[in-house]
């Protein structure tokens, strides 16, 4: 049962009408109930180690409270988290430490004997994890008080509309909501189901839509310099619509159940720079790094080369967390480096927008600025996208050749769609561009909508409905559900 | 809060009234009929004296009509042989004594794995017989395929056949785009199947079928479609053989083989064919004329 399905959508009906008819103290173990059920469904046997990640996070948490100095309180927190980091690492990591040692050992000519180990990532373990993280590290700063109540503090480890793919939410803000009770709300509930239907609707038109477009470029054994292009470019916008739409979800369904989830994006192919892209773009992870790898490893720190290598960990860290893979690795450096370059050259970088007069024209120079955002950005997802580190670089040399963007061979790079599909794709991109359009006017585009008359607002809900009913593609899931 | 309630009321009313055409539409394409011949044997069964097993390129592949055969075409489109067996298992009780099986062998046979349209299947086969079965994908599909994209898709593809990249038509380049693109599609398929070991369970499958029939008395016999040149310069020896042969080789069947898949009489006459793999009505004919006269100088009819 994912979130696209009909099985899901019933699942959460029934939930909701649930939530509302019992009494508030019972809600906690509807929410708790309902978050194994979908979490068993998913990964059952990953089930006894959400439990211990809980539990063990619980009394880690409290231990961390109960300690009397600070350096104590700093013990048990580290002990905590290497727990925690250990369970990740053994699942998500240990294949590839062990193959990449396997690599070393045969180039020096070293007997390496441990053998590759058939190890199943557990599903959502890398949100959670940071989740837990994030929870032991304000309690140790005294930022967030040890939850007593187990019951509660399990919901919030398991919340399940954002447990699979985030937002990555921290205690301080979701605790107290799961504690509040929440009456059946109109506005709620229609805002919700809107969400909830916009997700749908962008996951099963344009993400699931472009995802074997974009593998049968990625898959090919001789993809053309063009192809490459075009393909790495319809995967950003695969991604995003992928990613945003898991969030429009589980932000829609925790809004129809009272709770506010933190906004996950902004439009972040319409950021001017690196650093304006990452405060866009998956913003609860990047928040989670800024305050819990960027914050302490610039503690202290006042050279800005120290400052810069802080960047370029804290991005490494992005990169291994999304995968256990060098071209995730190297996809999180790029960024670093990104950063790096893009804070180094900011004087310079103005002085030549001067020279050439770019900065008379603010659109102009803007929309520039867009522009080499997004193509730096879809240049980093050549390796995001691709399979193996060699791939990756033959990849990156194609999307880097200048023949590889001549206009005639992007356009003939087109007929990786067929005709109809590709008609189709445009059609609704257009309708998410103009929806989109309407938001960086700074106007919610629903209410945008509820300014217009009754049969226009009713239109566009039924042609957004109708639309993934008759066209909507699914089956994929989502790509940072495999994260 | 009953404001709500009006407004989806009014919603979901008349969605339903828009998306009745829609459900229409797709019932009545030829694509959602695909399984009527099968379908009408269901209701009115009668005995035949041949059957052929398969996908595309055998559903395509016979017409025995003017022979005077009583003939049951059990192929579908990306038929793996999991569902032939299913099939055979469940109509080959209407063979005559002594009628003939064709078990047709084409590059997708070992290396097709996953039956792409389980939907074709809902109203011929016994519900327990699908696999993997689930019960709304089964209702919605026999009731609403309007909100099945792929039928929806597959309908509206067939009342706009010409919109199609001029080099995505099956004749453009002589057909060598269209071949080329087959088999970019079969050799991915291949490796999978490799990855996963379905070549193994896929050609254990074919035995089961030989051993089925040697067992009720079906007479059986392996065959191989015609295909254009355009589609043979890809799909060359070297290649069947990595794909088919070296595994049907190995299996050591005690049953006939006839591979008419670079038949000179058609191999270079494209009126012959749809498209570079598939023949047409013409094609067809003469096609199950010449397996006709084949089976009968074999002794088999």
């Amino acid at each position: 049962m994912t979130f696209i399905s009909i099985e899901f959508l019933l699942f959460f009906a029934i939930i909701v009408f649930t939530y509302y008819l019992i009494p508030h103290r019972l809600r906690w173990i509807l929410l708790l109930v309902a978050s194994y059920v979908f979490y068993a469904i998913l990964s059952i046997q990953f089930i006894p180690l959400l439990l211990t990640s809980t539990a063990f996070t619980y009394f880690t948490g409290i231990i961390i409270e109960k300690q009397e100095t600070k350096k104590q309180k700093k013990k048990v927190m580290l002990v905590g988290i290497s727990v925690l980091l250990f369970f990740l690492g053994w699942f998500k990591y240990f294949n590839f430490v062990n193959d990449s040692l396997r690599a070393m050992a045969k180039y020096i000519d070293w007997n390496y004997t441990i053998p590759y180990q058939e190890i199943v990532l557990p599903l959502a373990i890398s949100f959670y994890t940071f989740q837990a993280v994030s929870y032991l590290v304000d309690i140790y700063y005294g930022k967030q008080k040890a939850e007593r109540h187990y019951g509660y503090f399990s919901v919030f480890f398991a919340f399940f509309p954002q447990l699979v793919a985030g937002p990555i939410e921290r205690a301080k803000k979701l605790l107290p909501q799961l504690k509040g009770e929440h009456s059946l709300n109109y506005e709620n509930l229609n805002y919700g189901m809107k969400r909830i239907a916009w997700g749908f609707f962008k996951k099963t038109l344009i993400a699931d839509r472009l995802a074997p477009i974009v593998s049968s470029v990625y898959d090919s054994p001789n993809p053309t310099g063009s192809q490459i292009v075009l393909a790495t470019i319809l995967f950003s916008i695969q991604l995003f619509a992928d990613f945003s739409a898991c969030s429009d979800i589980a932000i829609g369904c925790a809004r129809m159940l009272g709770i506010n989830l933190t906004e996950n994006f902004k439009q972040p192919h319409f950021a001017v720079s690196i650093s304006d892209f990452w405060s866009r773009w998956h913003i609860t992870l990047s928040t989670w790094l800024r305050d819990y790898i960027f914050f302490p490893l610039c503690k202290g720190k006042k050279k800005r080369s120290e400052i810069y290598l802080a960047i370029v960990i804290t991005f490494l860290v992005s990169g291994i967390w999304h995968g256990a893979a060098w071209t995730f690795v190297l996809w999180g450096f790029i960024h670093g480096f990104y950063r790096v370059f893009g804070d180094a050259t900011k004087s310079f970088r103005e002085s030549i927008a001067s020279f050439i007069h770019l900065d008379r024209s603010p659109v102009l120079h803007k929309w520039v600025k867009i522009t080499i955002t997004f193509l730096l950005v879809c240049f980093s997802r050549v390796f995001f996208r691709s399979d193996t580190v060699a791939q990756a670089f033959e990849n990156a040399k194609l999307f880097l050749t200048i023949s590889s963007w001549s206009p005639l061979g992007i356009v003939k790079a087109f007929e990786i769609f067929p005709l109809l599909d590709l008609v189709i794709f445009i059609f609704f991109y257009i309708i998410v561009q103009l929806f989109q359009y309407i938001e960086r006017n700074n106007v919610s585009t629903w209410k945008f909508l509820s300014k217009h008359s009754i049969f226009t607002r009713f239109a566009f809900y039924i042609f957004l409905i109708l639309s993934v009913l008759v066209f909507g593609v699914s089956g994929n899931g989502f790509v940072y559900g495999g994260f | 809060m009953g404001r709500l309630f009006i407004k989806l009321t009014i919603i979901i009313s008349v969605i339903i009234l828009l998306f009745m055409p829609v459900n229409k539409f797709v019932k009545d394409s030829y694509d959602y009929n695909i399984d009527h011949e099968i379908l009408a044997f269901k209701k009115h069964p009668y005995p035949v004296d041949i059957i052929n097993l398969g996908a595309s390129h055998s559903m395509y592949g016979y017409y025995f009509k003017p022979t005077g055969l009583s003939h049951l075409d059990l192929a579908l489109p990306s038929q793996t042989i999991q569902y032939d067996f299913k099939l055979l298992k469940e109509y080959g009780k209407y063979l005559k004594p002594g009628g003939v099986v064709l078990v047709s062998i084409s590059q997708i046979t070992f290396a097709n794995s996953e039956a792409k349209n389980i939907g074709n299947y809902y109203k011929v086969l016994d519900r327990t017989e699908i696999d993997p079965f689930n019960l709304i994908d089964y209702y919605s599909y026999l009731y609403l395929p309007g909100i099945n994209s792929g039928s929806f898709h597959s309908a509206l593809a067939g009342k706009l056949k010409n919109l199609k990249w001029n080099s995505h038509q099956p004749w453009a380049n002589t057909g060598k785009n269209y071949a080329g693109r087959k088999y970019m599609k079969i050799e991915g398929q291949y490796r999978e199947a490799v990855e996963n070991n379905n070549m193994e369970i896929n050609v254990k499958q074919l035995r089961e079928i030989v051993d089925y029939c040697n067992e009720k008395g079906y007479r059986v016999i392996l065959t191989m479609e015609p295909v254009h040149q355009s589609y043979l310069e890809f799909f060359n020896e070297e290649v069947m053989n990595r794909l088919v042969f070296q595994y049907l080789k190995a299996l050591k069947l005690d049953v006939p083989f006839i591979n008419y898949m670079s038949d000179q009489r058609f191999v270079d006459n494209k009126d012959y064919f749809i498209d570079p793999d598939h023949l047409n009505r013409e094609g067809r004919k003469m096609f199950s004329w010449i397996v006709y006269e084949d089976l009968k100088k074999m002794g088999y009819l």
